[in-house]
């Protein structure tokens, strides 16, 4: 936990913090210091910054989300950390290797957003290409082309033209592709995008997979509930900058609970009381839910109800859902920890 | 280098499926019909005609579908976004531009020993005997096609298809009258019109070095020694155009 913690505060104080005495011995799998990507107008030379500070460090074997609104710089800070882009200040390393290197990338493994690959080839093709691209000895990418095809629900359609594929086939190919090399590390811009529910849940468990054998993945998404599951650690940017790094659950700690109080046959004079402690009531038929705002209010409401002889069906914890907490920080209400804006 | 091996790979694929076969196909109807169009009409000379139709036709449609497909081969690339899968895995970018190089260039060449085939196939036939020179003058036209798939991969290394076909079609016309321009520069003009004409004379691509189709018809051989010179001048030409072609994209900034 204190690491976790640590490493949050890390990400979002400057590339001067602790970094030296929180220096980890093993080499992290991806960091990124200071990093900054700035657009410039081609007309009016006006400059856009898309990127702004990002410093993030990932930890071996954990599923990383990358969160945002359509425009934070979720997918410019990919670019950047693959060297599609070239950043305007900061500096990223793989394994301690800068992006240009072509080495960097022998051991990762990356779905672009909205993919699209080469129309003439057939996926079983398209994947044969990506393993000579890797240096995968011929017999070895047959075998991992047809196995990672069938595995992704492609097998009947593996000798079809991408041409003809839909969007989520495509993006089956695309994580098929990502997948080729046994990658260490897998970069996954959107995983979730053009996926029917049962599409997602298998790239879910893909991924569970994936993280138990070892893999630290990156992903992006702004589809909230698919993320929240399977992340061990979300970051969440806003305008290009990385306002909150941490674990789902201390992420939502901070957030506002709620308890859910169920009561059968409550009538409106018993219920007011409540209400003018500050506590929602709402009627469903016969039946009436009391919303509790925090914990030690909720013993005196129950000592109440139990005196009132109003017989309680249930009581729940309302955690705030990640989607919530997102909305309410990019709404700029809480003070955004570990960030500085 | 396995690398460039693969993206020329599939480059020559990519080629091949966009319906190159049919044109070829198309081409040798057409010169087997035209040979027997115009071979009466040629008083006796019908061999030369079909030779000379036959070659220069099957250089000039290659070179056209270097300069067509050639200008578009990247920036499709660009546009569609195919490239960032590709440029994700550990691969230069200046050896995706060399595997994009040798696959046009091999698909090129491909396609000039194909047509010069039908033009061999042809005479033959119809005139039974076999013009063996006409491989002389093949030899240099893949040169010559090296050279100008080099021009088209430098100019897309930066700017659009349209004005990568543009520029290349320019340099090319350019290439085959450097003669004549150098002529024109020395001709009368001001020192410094002599002196940026002869620089220009010897950037441009020599290309009248590399055509031997006129002579190898009138039973003149390709000398060794003018195939040995070819080859040095275009390697060295093409390779000088893919290192400028390969820093530009090295530093280009995808979208
Ligand atoms: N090549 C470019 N030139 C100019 N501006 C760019 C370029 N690429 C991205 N931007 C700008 O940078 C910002 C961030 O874009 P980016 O694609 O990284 O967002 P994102 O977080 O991935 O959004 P989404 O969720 O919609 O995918 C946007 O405002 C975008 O307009
Ligand atoms: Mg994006």
């Amino acid at each position: 936990m204190s690491t976790i913690q640590d490493t949050a505060h890390r990400s979002g104080a400057t590339a001067l913090g602790g970094r030296g005495i929180h220096a980890v011995p093993t080499m992290p799998i991806l960091s990124l210091e200071g990093l900054r990507k700035t657009y410039r107008d081609p007309m009016t030379l006006k400059p856009f910054t898309a990127v702004d500070e990002v410093t993030l460090e990932l930890e071996r074997g954990e599923i990383f989300g990358l969160l945002g609104p359509n425009g934070a710089g979720k997918t410019t800070t990919i670019k950047l950390l693959l060297g599609l882009a070239r950043p305007t200040a900061g500096r990223v390393l793989l394994e301690g290797r800068e992006p240009r290197e072509p080495a960097s990338r022998s051991k990762l493994g990356y779905l672009p957003e909205n993919p699209c690959f080469y129309d003439h080839l057939t996926p079983l093709e398209y994947l044969d290409l990506t393993g000579a691209l890797f240096g995968i000895a011929p017999a070895i990418r047959r075998r991992r082309a047809s196995d990672l095809l069938e595995r992704l629900g492609l097998g009947a359609h593996a000798r079809k033209a991408l041409r003809k594929f839909s969007k989520g086939m495509t993006q089956r190919v695309g994580l098929a592709q990502a997948l080729m090399n046994e990658p260490r590390l897998l970069i996954l811009d959107e995983p979730m995008s053009g996926l029917d529910p049962v599409g997602r849940s298998e790239v879910k468990a893909l991924l569970r997979e994936q993280r138990a054998a070892g893999v630290t993945v990156l992903m992006s998404s702004h589809v909230l509930a698919e993320t929240e599951p399977i992340c061990n650690r979300v970051g969440i940017m806003k305008q290009g900058r990385l306002v909150e790094v941490g674990t789902v659950s201390t992420l939502l700690q901070s957030g506002v609970r709620e308890w859910e109080v169920a009561v059968e046959g409550m009538s409106d004079a018993v219920a007011a009381p409540f209400r003018a402690g500050g506590h929602d009531v709402e009627r469903i038929g016969s039946r009436s839910v009391v919303r509790v705002r925090n914990g030690d209010s909720l013993q005196d409401v129950l000592r109440q109800m139990l005196q009132a002889g109003i017989h309680v069906h249930s009581v729940e914890p309302r955690r705030e859902t990640l989607e919530e907490h997102f909305v309410r920080v990019l709404d700029g209400r809480t003070v955004a920890r570990g960030g500085r804006s | 280098m396995r690398g460039v091996v693969a993206i020329a790979q599939n480059t020559v694929r990519e080629v091949i499926r966009q319906r190159m076969v049919l044109v070829l196909a198309l081409f040798g109807v057409g010169l087997v019909a035209a040979s027997q169009v115009l071979s009466p009409l040629a008083l006796g000379e019908g061999r030369k005609v079909v030779t000379d139709f036959g070659l220069a036709g099957s250089s000039l449609l290659a070179t056209l579908l270097v300069v067509v497909l050639g200008s578009s081969l990247l920036h499709k690339e660009l546009e569609r976004r195919t490239i960032y899968a590709v440029m994700a895995k550990p691969i230069r970018r200046s050896e995706f531009l060399l595997g994009k190089f040798c696959g046009l260039w091999i698909t090129a060449a491909a396609l000039i020993a194909g047509m010069f085939a039908i033009v061999l196939g042809v005479v033959t036939v119809s005139y039974g005997e076999t013009p063996w020179l006409v491989l002389g003058a093949m030899a240099l036209t893949v040169l010559e096609l090296g050279v100008i798939t080099a021009i088209v991969v430098f100019f897309s290394s930066f700017t659009t298809p349209a004005l990568t076909a543009f520029f290349a079609a320019a340099t090319i016309v350019a290439g085959n009258f450097a003669d004549d321009l150098l002529y024109f520069g020395s001709q009368g003009a001001a020192p410094w019109v002599a002196r940026a004409t002869e620089a220009v004379y010897w950037m441009l691509p020599h290309l009248t070095v590399f055509n031997a189709r006129g002579a190898v018809v009138h039973g003149i051989a390709v000398a060794p020694e003018r195939l040995a010179f070819a080859a040095a001048y275009g390697l060295l030409y093409l390779m000088a155009l893919l290192i400028v072609a390969g820093a530009i994209f090295e530093r280009r900034e995808f979208r």
